[in-house]
This record gives structure tokens, sequence and C-alpha cells, in this order.
């Protein structure tokens, strides 16, 4: 049973969760709740994120200003607080997403190397 | 901050909501409310754990860790009072004895000089193919002001006391002449008035006088008014024009209120101020040209120098320039000899550093199971070096701020250890603020140092191993390191002592030697003559004479005569040829000391003849001169032939030729070991054959010598009142005995003496008490092995033996490493020429009698646990387990 937890979920790398929130908050501002489902929801349930571990990753960002915090309603009209990308925060992820797909290229290269040209 | 605090606020709210939320979805999905609850919680994690993480984010953790760890330190000190008031005694001395030599540094030698941009003042000298610095020609000099672009502005000043007669009691002053430029130069704003203008810097121009705070307040006052008052000085009414805080001196030795007046050089004697060939007494200061560098100043003086020696060949020829920084003249080859005591002393610490990192081992291995437990609790290993690491800096501060008691009162001896070529700026050494930040540099570093040993040992125990060992954790491997540091401790002790040593012989040497002269019942002192007695050249002879007259009437007096300079002080050097023949080159020519001197100052100072005679009061002006040479100069200038008979002139002005009419024994005249590149020729020229043009100049300088079996303070009153006879107007200073001229003399060695002897003591100290805590701890160990070996039958002597061996393994160990170390070291010793006297870097008397001393100590520190360990009772000591 816990081997196949294993192999089903992945538990998420440093920093790979800020990346996520800020990509979810690209498509418009959200609340805390929310991100958390849409990054299952996303991933098929594949990136299993303690949605506790949420928090202390939006106080991160809040502090290096990447997102900001506002009040507002959610759809069934009660209070909640919402998080916006900003400008800065925007810049980062653009910068983030290119590392990031650098980073999982270079990786899928060495995992499963292309055949040279000229080899069967 | 706010915004920090609200969003932390509003945190359980969110965490709230988001539960909420969550339960709902899963009560829409069709969970039962309290099923759904629990998922919700489940998937959520650990609410506390994400507050915690959430505050983290927004504090500075390794703050409150820091404070977490320091109060958990203190609290460790406070159970272990015993540990710590040993450990921060240890840390004490070695900070403070560091601290204290600090302060000497900084005082002497790293603080930046009391003048406006200091770093870009300069001393400018002349030199000849004989010293590297001399005096300057003032006709030179006015020539380098008119024609240098490289200095912004340059100064001169001459010592030259002064007799002080009023307004008050007479009293003789440390007087500067300047020249006008001498305080813009420098930067230096006057307290109250002005500088003197160039017509006043002139010959014949008003006589002026800017005096020193000291002077001000004690004959004016302090009163505001002062300005146009007069005094008067040699007989002469000055008017006060300014009032200054702060001079140089020629030896720039004090700097605050040093000359007690100044007036102005160009109205002294013009046979100093107009001879080119003349280097007397006139010290050359200069600030560089905005952006110009030494190297440029020193090439474009020398090229104008370079001209004046074409111009001028006969005053000038050989003669070069030199522009040294003021701060190097300042300081001198002090700063060399402190740098050298500055790492003695922090060999001390490093000594005191290897017992607490020892006491810190015993503790660790002490508290292996709290380490073991915390760890096996999950205490990450970097939070349990760091928490130790906290403990030994909180404790190396506290040895500091005793230690800052000890250097305050180190502080106070050091300079009265000194005379002040030795320690330049005195005035200055306090514990003030740089001192202070070096301190806490210091000691945070020490503590870094000698906890962090300690520390790593515990990063990398093995926790398990801890926990079964019942907390006596790895004691061999504790062993091997403690053991380690005592050879160190050794080997640096030895180091310490052999320099201490090295010194102490050398005093030895220094106060067996035969000066050339007999020191003991000789004072010396110096006297105004008044000034309506010195009017005229046969009147100041007269009054003079008359003078030495009276000072032989009193009573246990047994000689007295007039010289020009005083034995072991110092000399009056000038260049020299034999027979008729003047060198085309004087400031080539060879070079001699010269004493003018009285007829009974042979025999008042006990010093030898050794052929033909002395002079007598027959010789005077009226008669054909004479001179009297030394047995150096006459070994070296006349070997094998007789130089009585054969004539001799000396100076740049010189006086001769003159015959030889006699040859008296050498005297030391620079210190008691003379070396070879000192001066050592020396000639004796009577005082009253001294030619009328120099009697202004040359009498006043005067030094008499007294032989007399009282001591200075019985005899002197009754000198002092033979000297009033005359009149009231005569200071009668720079009392000293001969005695203590000698003892000066030897300061050079024994400062560094002192304070290296001071040193290596300390390290004594500490080093036994190192070795003491070591073996008792070893023994404390051992005490179930020595337990077994009693009960097996071994003899006491035997667990004697077996404990001194071990502490001897270590002390010799640590005699082998300190001995080579030593023998490098010491080089650095003899490295400075006039240290090591009558002794050799790796004398080898020394380095066996402090092996010898450092052997018995370390010895009889260990006699004591080997004693305990000798009455170990078999019976306790197996039931113990």
């Amino acid at each position: 049973m816990s081997t196949k937890e294993h192999i089903d979920r992945i538990e998420l790398l440093q920093g790979t969760l800020d990346l996520l929130i800020l990509r979810t908050l690209l498509l418009g501002p959200a609340h805390g709740h929310a991100i958390a489902k849409a990054i299952e929801f996303n991933s098929d349930d594949v990136l299993q994120v303690e949605q506790g571990s949420l928090y202390p990753a939006l106080h991160r960002l809040i502090k290096r200003k990447w997102i900001s915090v506002e009040a507002g309603t959610s759809e069934n009209n009660r209070r909640a607080k919402f998080y916006r990308l900003t400008p800065k925060g925007r810049k980062q992820l653009a910068l983030e997403t290119g590392k990031w797909d650098k980073l999982t290229g270079a990786i899928a290269r060495i995992l499963r190397p292309r055949r040279e040209e000229g080899r069967p | 901050m706010n915004r920090r605090k609200r969003l932390l606020e509003d945190l359980d709210q969110d965490i709230r909501d988001h539960i909420d939320r969550e339960t709902q979805d899963d009560i829409d999905r069709g969970m039962s409310p309290e099923e759904a609850h629990y998922a919700a919680m489940r998937k959520f994690g650990n609410v506390t754990r994400v507050k915690e993480d959430t505050r983290e984010v927004w504090t500075f953790v390794w703050l409150e860790q820091l404070f977490d760890d320091i109060r958990f330190a203190l609290r460790m000190l406070r159970k272990n009072p015993g540990f710590t008031a040993v450990a921060a005694l240890t840390l004490a001395l070695g900070i403070g004895a560091n601290t204290a030599m600090f302060s000497v540094m900084q005082g002497a030698v790293f603080a930046p000089l009391p003048y406006v941009n200091p770093d870009r003042l300069v001393m400018v000298w002349e030199n000849n193919p004989r010293f590297p610095r001399t005096w300057v020609s003032y006709p030179n000099l006015r020539d380098w002001q008119r024609s240098t672009r490289s200095f912004q502005q340059m100064a001169a000043f001459r010592e030259q006391g002064a007799d002080f007669a009023g307004p008050g009691t007479p009293e003789h002053l440390n007087r500067k002449e300047i020249s006008s430029e001498l305080f813009s130069t420098l930067g230096t704003k006057l307290t109250l008035g002005r500088e003197f203008s160039p017509e006043e810097d002139r010959y014949g121009g008003t006589p002026v006088a800017i005096i020193s705070t000291r002077l001000w307040r004690n004959r004016f006052d302090s009163s505001p008014e002062v300005l146009g008052r007069s005094l008067t000085l040699e007989g002469v009414d000055y008017t006060v024009v300014g009032v200054t805080a702060f001079g140089v001196t020629a030896f720039g030795f004090r700097l605050q209120d040093d000359a007690d007046v100044y007036t102005p050089l160009g109205q002294i004697d013009p046979l100093i101020l107009n001879d080119r060939a003349a280097h007397d007494g006139i010290y050359a200061l200069a600030r560089l040209a905005p952006r110009v560098t030494l190297a440029q100043a020193q090439a474009e003086i020398s090229t104008i120098q370079n001209g004046l020696d074409h111009l001028y060949p006969d005053a000038n020829r050989d003669l070069g320039i030199y522009v040294e920084p003021l701060k190097q003249f300042v300081v001198g080859d002090a700063g060399k000899m402190l740098l050298v005591l500055f790492a003695a002393v922090g060999l001390v610490l490093l000594i005191a550093c290897a017992n607490v990192a020892n006491l810190l081992f015993a503790r660790s291995a002490a508290r292996a199971r709290e380490y073991a437990v915390r760890s096996a609790l999950g205490a990450n290993r970097t939070r349990l070096v760091r928490q130790l690491l906290t403990e030994s800096v909180l404790l190396s501060l506290l040895g500091a701020g005793l230690g800052l008691l000890v250097a305050i009162w180190g502080v106070r001896l050091v300079p009265a250890a000194a005379v002040s070529e030795n320690l330049p700026r005195s005035e200055n050494i306090a514990v003030n603020g740089p001192v202070l930040l070096f301190t806490l540099c210091a000691s945070i570093a020490v503590g870094i140092l000698f906890g962090l040993a300690p520390a790593l040992k515990s990063w990398n125990s093995d926790p398990q191993a801890s926990l079964k060992e019942g907390g006596r954790g790895s004691t061999a491997a504790h062993h091997r390191t403690q053991s380690i540091l005592v050879i160190v401790q050794m080997a640096l002790t030895l180091v310490l002592l052999v320099g201490a040593g090295l010194l102490f012989r050398t005093l030895r040497h220094l106060s067996d030697v035969n000066p050339g002269f007999d020191a003991q019942h000789i004072m010396t002192f110096k006297v105004g003559v008044s000034h309506s007695l010195t009017k005229t050249v046969p009147s100041t002879r007269t009054a003079y004479q008359q003078m030495i007259e009276r000072i032989r009437q009193v009573p246990g007096v047994q000689g007295a005569d007039f010289t020009g300079s005083v034995p072991l002080n110092g000399g009056w050097i000038m260049p020299f040829w034999i027979g008729s023949k003047k060198p085309a080159s004087l400031q080539a020519a060879p070079r001699l000391v010269m004493f003018l001197t009285g007829p009974d100052y042979l025999r008042t100072m006990g010093i030898p003849l050794l052929r033909g005679r002395f002079f007598s009061p027959e010789d005077t002006t009226n008669s054909p001169c004479v001179m009297v040479i030394d047995s150096v100069l006459a070994d070296i200038y006349f070997p094998g032939s007789d130089p009585l008979g054969q004539t001799l002139s000396a100076g740049f002005s010189p006086v001769g030729p003159c015959r030889i009419v006699g040859m008296v024994g050498h005297v030391k005249q620079w210190a008691l070991n003379d070396s070879s590149t000192d001066i050592q020729s020396q000639v004796y020229f009577p005082l009253y054959q001294d030619p009328d043009q120099w009697v202004a100049l040359n009498y006043p300088n005067m030094t008499i010598v007294v032989r007399t079996p009282l001591d200075v303070a019985s005899v002197m009153p009754a000198i002092k009142s033979a000297v009033y006879g005359a009149g009231s107007d005569q200071p009668v200073y720079d009392v000293h005995s001969m005695r203590e001229i000698v003892s000066d003399s030897m300061s050079s060695q024994r400062f560094p003496m002192i304070l290296l002897g001071t040193f290596a003591g300390l390290a004594l100290l500490l080093a036994s008490v190192g070795i003491y805590g070591v073996i008792s701890y070893s023994v404390a160990q051992r005490t179930h092995e020595m337990g077994i070996r009693i009960a097996l039958g071994a003899e006491k002597r035997a667990i004697l033996r077996l404990v001194l061996g071990q502490g001897l393994r270590l002390v010799l160990a640590g005699l082998a490493i300190g001995a080579v170390a030593a023998l490098i070291l010491t080089r650095l010793l003899s490295s400075f020429s006039h240290l090591l006297y009558g002794v050799g870097a790796n004398d080898p008397l020394t380095f066996f009698a402090v092996a010898l001393v450092l052997t018995g100590v370390a010895v009889f520190a260990c006699y004591v646990p080997a004693r305990r360990a000798m009455r170990v009772d078999p019976i306790v000591a197996l039931r113990y387990e």
C-alpha cells in the first residue's frame, strides 16, 4: 500500500509549489482553497499538495512581492482573501518557466537519450 | 511590520475558511459532515506546523534561535560555576594582555597623527655618504621653498631650550624656534592669536612668541588678555601673539603640548642661518602638494638639490636629500619592536585558548549523553554545533569583559616601563574605541577558535555509541586532541621563555660592561646663567668660570666641570681631518664625536688618562689650541705612530689645526652595546679655547658634571644656593644621577624584556594549569584502572611513575617542538641590532635553563593529580562502576 502511494504521488521539489501557484494565478486572482483545487485538478491528481503547505508558500510569495493580497467575496458570497499576480510575479513566472523547461529538457535528454543520427 | 502582523492574524481565519470549503465540497459529494471534516483536516495537514512555517517566512528565525541559544548557554554557564570561572579567568588573562598590547600599538603606531591630513606630511632631510638623515642647512631650505612645486608648504623648526625669567619664578623651558609656516603646514589652528608673520621670521624682527596651553595656564591664568603681554626668555622680552595646544617635537615622541614656547627661527644667530655648510639642529617638515606622490616629491627635490650642489660646491658637495613620511619618522623602529611583542602576546592568547578548549573537551565528554539524546530527538547537527559555539563565544565575551579590567590596569603600567624612544606617543595610549572594537572582534574570533574543535567533535560523535557507553564518550579520541593541545602549549611557552631569557641575559651582560668612566657618585645638571652677566663674550666666560668655582666649594663636592655632552646620551658629531690638508669634501670626510669640556672633566668623570696630559686652566684662547683624543681614534688613525704632537681639525666651520697633547680611554657615548656603525672616535676640546663667535651659542648648552659621594637630594640644595649666589633668575634643571643615565640607556632592552617576561610568566602559568587539568582529567577517567592495578599489587611508586611519565612525555614533546620554533623565532629578535648583547640567538645556556624551569613547573603540575592516583582506594574505585 505504502509503496503504491509512493509511485502514484510525486512529492513536490522545493520551489516547485511556488511556480505552480504563480502559474495558477496567471489565470486570474483566486483564494487559497481554489488554488489548491486548481493545482490538484490540473495535474490529474498526480501532484498531491498537502493543502496546508500552500499557506507558507503564499506568504513567501507575498514577502517577495510576486503576488499581492486583497479582500473580496467568493462565488457563494463568502468573505475571502484573493491572491493576485503582480507584474513582478509575472516576470518571475516567465523566468522560472524558462528555467524549468531547460531543466526538464536536460533531464529528459539524459534519461531518454535520442539515438545519434546515422545509426539504426 | 503592521502588514506582517495583520497577515499573520488573518491566517487563522484563512485556514478555517479553507477547511470549511473543503468540508463543504466533500459534503456536496455525499459524505457525512463529520467524515467530511476529518477528511478535510487530513488533506490540510498539521495546522500548527503550517502556522509555524508561515510565521517563519516573516521572522528572522536565526535571530530567535540565537536568543534561544544565548538563553540556554547562560543557563549552562550558571550551572557550572567552577568551569565558568576557570575558563573566564584564563581568557581574561589572555584577552586582557592582548587588549593592553593592542592599546599600546594603537596609541603608538596605528593612531593617525593629530594634524590635518597627516598622511600628506613628510620630513625632509639632507643626507651624506655617512648619514641617511642629517639636519638641514637653512640657506638650502630657503632655496627649496622658493623652487619646489611638489610641496604645498615647507616649514622648519629647531629645538633650543630657553631660560625663562618671568612672569613668575625662573624656569628652563622647552622652546622651539619655528619658521612662520609651521602651524599652517601642520594644519593646526591656534587656540588664540596668530602665527608669526614672514617679517617677524627674520633677523632683527620684532621678538614675538607663541606659548603652549600649559604655559598659558601656569603663568597667565589662561587669561584671554594674554595676547600682547610679554615674557622674558634668555634676557629678551618677547610679546605673546598666540597660544597653541599642539606642536611637533624634534624626535616626534610627544606630540601634544610638547614645547612650552615658540619663537621665530629667522631671529636666531646668523652664524647658523647664513652658513650654508652649517647643519645645526634645523628640521624641515613639509606638506605634499595635492596629488603629488612621495616618489615624485623626492625626485623633484633631489633635482633642486643637485642644482644647489653645483652652485655651492664647497658647502654642498656630496649632500643628498631624503623625504620621509612624518608618521614613519615619529614611529621609528618602535613599530617593528612592538609588532614582535604583539605577536608574543598573541601566543599567550593561543595558550589560553588551548586551556579552554581542553576544559570544553573534558566537559563535552561529560555532556556526550546530552548531545546524544538531543540528536536522537531530532535536533539537527548544525543547530547543535551552533549552540555549542554560542556557548563558547559567550564564555569568551565574559572573559573579554574581565580582560578589559586587566587591560585598563596593564595600560597604565606599560608606559612606565619604557622611555620615549621605545614607546613613541605614549600619551596616546588608552583603552579607547578602536581598542574596544579590537577586543570584541578578538574575543568572538577566540570563542569560535577554542569552541570549534570540541563542537565539531560532538558533530562527529555517534549518538548510538554515546548512549550505549553510558556517557563516557569516545575518550581515546578526546585524549589525543587534549595531548596535542598540551604539547602545543608547552612549545609556545618555551618560545616565550627563551625570548625573555635571552633579553634577561643581555641585560646582565650590559650591566657588566665597563662604560669607560666611573658611573658611581656622579650627577649631572644644567644651569642658566643670568643674562645680566652674559652680555659680552669675556663676561660670559668669567660668569661660567665663577659659577663652576662656587660649585666646587660646596661641601661634599669632590670635583665639578662643564661638558658639551654627557656619556650614553648621544653626542656632537662632526667631520675631521689630520694634519693641515683639508679634504675636498667635508660631507664625505670621517666623523668624530666632539666633547667640549673644562680641564677638570676627565678627573671628575674618572676617565683614565693613557698618555700625555689633559687640559689645564692655562689652555685658553690666548694659548695655542690643543686637543685630546681617545684610544679608538688613536688606533684607527695613528696605527703604529705616535699621535702626540700631531695636529687635528674638526667641524664644518672648523677649529684647528690643534695639537694633540694627550690620549684618554674610550667612553661609551651611544649605548653600553655601541655597535660598530656608531661613530666611535672621540676628541676633547677645551671649553676655554672655544672661539669667541661660538661662546654665545655653546656656553648655555653646557652640562655640569659633579662628583660627590652624597646623594642627589641631599647635595642639590647646597649646589642650587651656590648657583643662585650670582643672581636669582637662574634655573637649575635636567638633574640626573649618572647611575640613572646608565640605567636609562638600557631601557631599549629592558622594556621588551619586562613585557616579554610578563608574557612568558603568564604563558607558564596557563600552560601549567593546562597540563594539570589534562592529567587530572585523565586520572579521574582512569580511577577504575588504577583501582585494579593497586588491587593486583601495583606499588604506589609505580602508579606515580605512570602518571608522571604520561605528563613528562607531553612536556618533552613540547620542548622538542618549542626548541625548534624558538631557534627560528629568536633570529627575529637578533635582527633588531641593539636588542641582544653578549648572547647568541641560540644561546645554549638560556635554552637549557628555561627548558629546566618549564619541565620543573610542569612536572609539579602533574604531581598533584599523580598523588591523587596513588591514593585511589581499590574498593571504592571498583565499586564506582
